[in-house]
């Protein structure tokens, strides 16, 4: 306390030196009275030393738990209780939510970003715990754009350097599937589509590990697989009354949103079947199409391992006929499966099973969209001599200068009439 | 440009990374008045509202050039650091030749973009797991693979069809 000093109010000596923003004051601790302040205005040259104090630093809000903090730990508390998830995981998302708010830059955030980032927590907390929920439901729920979710999703995990196993696919497949409104009757789904849930999931985890064999997983976002998958599954256990159904009528009826990729990864699983069905005698020669194959999909499951071992085989097939030498390079350490010319192959193509196709990844079977030539090898030094006509043709003649400015000022004119001030 | 290797270590794949792209910056030493440079020159664009910088293209060699009222810039788009310092100094001389003092000062490569394919596709699931510390694989968001290497500091998009692309190299040799 400043000595010599006391409060004209009530006498008191206990001054305190209080800056208030900008303003120094001296006031009594014991009545509040303002016993002296400093100037308020500044001059100019003051004004080149001062420093803008910031709103979070001059009230001391990073000291203690903020509103907005509160709000956000309301909101994780709130987001796993409405998907019903234990109550460990509640604890464990706080943690990350509060672990999170301790970086300035999450503390400075905007409100949208603070939002997705209670479901960033959420889904960190799942991911560990194997609980299979997808970045989609939560951008549903908490009504965000994905790319939002993205980015913040990216940074939390950066800046808490965590380690996020991936999605469990069979897990997935598992919840998912069980959200389908097809396991009993009810007056939006006809009798003959009412399911069995246990062989519907069977037959899907089956043809999603298919595809995951397949290359037609790796790299796309899980759910329209399994959306194809379970469509096939579905339709493969009554054939007869439901291959009329189409894709998008059967998510209507169960009751699930239909996502855009699920069609182009049906075909897909489609034409892997009917690869397989090529490697079955008893199947050979009823002439499969997409839609008949699907009468014989238990069959092809039951003996998918080796089906797609025939169907799609390693090395060169001209060995089994006669000597071939295998083209193009053969694939890195085991990864892939290179195919043969076989179109030169003695036997005739009755006899045999189709000549093994490529199992690649499908954007490594479509063909390259613009012919791409290596570019030519460049001898630029950097330090080549600059023309000064290369120069010029970049610079605009005094005429052009005039006339851009006369159709920039027309363009003003233009402007001003038709917008009066 | 396709690089010649300088360590074995890239040798011994004999897969080549093309260079796609240079970013470089270079400081031309004097206060640009950017208006100016857009009137009178015929390869500038500016739009204050938008961006607060002259965007500057030229043919050869093919390349877009951000020029700052500071005097500082950066050019991107080469295919080598030789073509990105040539563009640099045509850029230079464009601005010297509207009228101001601009020098040559600083120049720095601050990012190479390269690509490659290594020919056979990659279970990235499988990547995932086994490099988990510098793997971030999210299908959900992102259908290539982001490997975070440390030395040298470099990230890579590894994609399913075995396409590469590296980036966040300052010189040559970490490609």
């Amino acid at each position: 306390m400043p000595g010599g000093g006391h409060c004209p109010d009530c006498g008191s000596t206990e001054l305190v030196e209080d800056s208030h923003y900008s303003q120094s004051q001296l006031v009594c601790s014991d009545c509040g009275c303002v016993v002296t302040e400093g100037v308020l205005t500044t001059t100019f040259s003051d004004e080149g030393n001062l420093r803008e104090v910031t709103y979070s630093r001059s009230t001391g809000e990073n000291d203690q738990v903020s509103r907005s903090q509160q709000r956000g730990l309301r909101r994780v508390r709130d987001l796993c209780r409405v998907l019903q998830l234990p109550s460990t995981f509640e604890d464990t998302a706080v943690a990350y939510y509060q672990q999170a708010y301790r970086h300035s830059g999450i503390r400075a955030a905007r409100l949208q970003k603070k939002e997705v980032l209670v479901g960033c927590c959420v889904l960190i907390t799942c991911r560990q715990h194997n609980w299979p929920l997808t970045m989609g439901t939560i951008c549903t729920l908490l009504y965000a754009d994905l790319d939002v979710f993205s980015g913040t999703y990216m940074q939390i995990v950066k800046l808490l350097g965590l380690d996020v196993p991936s999605l469990c696919l069979a897990d997935l497949v598992k919840t998912y599937c069980s959200s389908f409104r097809l396991f009993q009757a009810s007056p939006s789904v006809p009798a003959t589509y009412v399911e069995d849930k246990e062989k519907m999931l069977s037959r899907t985890l089956q043809l999603v590990e298919l595809a995951d064999e397949t290359w037609l997983v790796t790299g796309r976002h899980p759910l329209p697989v399994i959306t194809a998958a379970t469509f096939l599954a579905w339709q493969s256990l009554r054939p007869a009354h439901r291959l009329t159904c189409s894709l998008a009528r059967f998510c209507k009826v169960a009751n699930v949103e239909l996502p855009c990729p699920a069609a182009s990864r049906l075909q897909e699983l489609l034409a892997v079947l009917l690869r397989m069905a090529e490697q079955l005698a008893w199947l050979r020669v009823l002439q499969l199409d997409k839609r008949s194959v699907v009468k014989h999909i238990g069959d092809l499951l039951q003996h998918r391992h080796t089906l797609v071992r025939e169907a799609f085989r390693e090395g060169p097939v001209g060995l089994e006929a006669g000597e071939e030498e295998p083209r193009g390079q053969c694939g890195g350490p085991g990864q892939g499966k290179e195919e043969v010319a076989s179109g030169s192959c003695g036997l005739p193509v009755g006899k045999r099973p189709a000549s093994p196709a490529l199992l690649l990844p499908p954007c490594m079977l479509k063909p390259p969209k613009r012919a791409c030539p290596p570019p030519p090898v460049s001898t630029v030094t950097g330090d080549e001599n600059i023309s000064d006509s290369e120069i010029e043709q970049y610079l605009r003649t005094p005429q052009e200068v005039k006339d851009f400015e006369k159709a920039q000022a027309a363009r003003q004119d233009a402007r001003s009439v038709s917008n009066p001030p | 440009t396709p690089i010649t290797p300088a360590t074995p270590a890239s040798e011994s794949s004999g897969i080549v990374p093309q260079l796609q792209n240079i970013v470089s910056t270079v400081n031309l030493g004097c206060k640009l008045d950017l208006k100016t440079i857009a009137l009178r020159a015929r390869n500038a664009e500016y739009n204050p509202k938008r961006f607060a910088a002259v965007i500057m293209r030229i043919r050869e060699p093919r390349t877009t050039a951000l020029i700052f009222s500071s005097g500082k810039m950066v050019c991107t788009g080469a295919k080598s650091e030789e073509q990105s310092r040539l563009a640099a100094r045509k850029y230079a001389r464009v601005v010297q030749k509207l009228g101001f003092p601009a020098k040559f000062l600083d120049f720095k490569i601050q990012n190479m973009v390269g690509s490659c394919d290594v020919k056979f596709p990659i279970r990235l699931e499988g990547l995932v797991l086994t490099h988990q510390q510098f793997s971030s694989y999210e299908p959900e968001l992102f259908p290539g693979l982001i490997y975070r290497m440390i030395k040298p500091r470099i990230v890579l998009l590894i994609f399913v069809s075995g396409k590469v692309v590296l980036t966040g190299a300052k010189v040559r040799a970490e490609i």
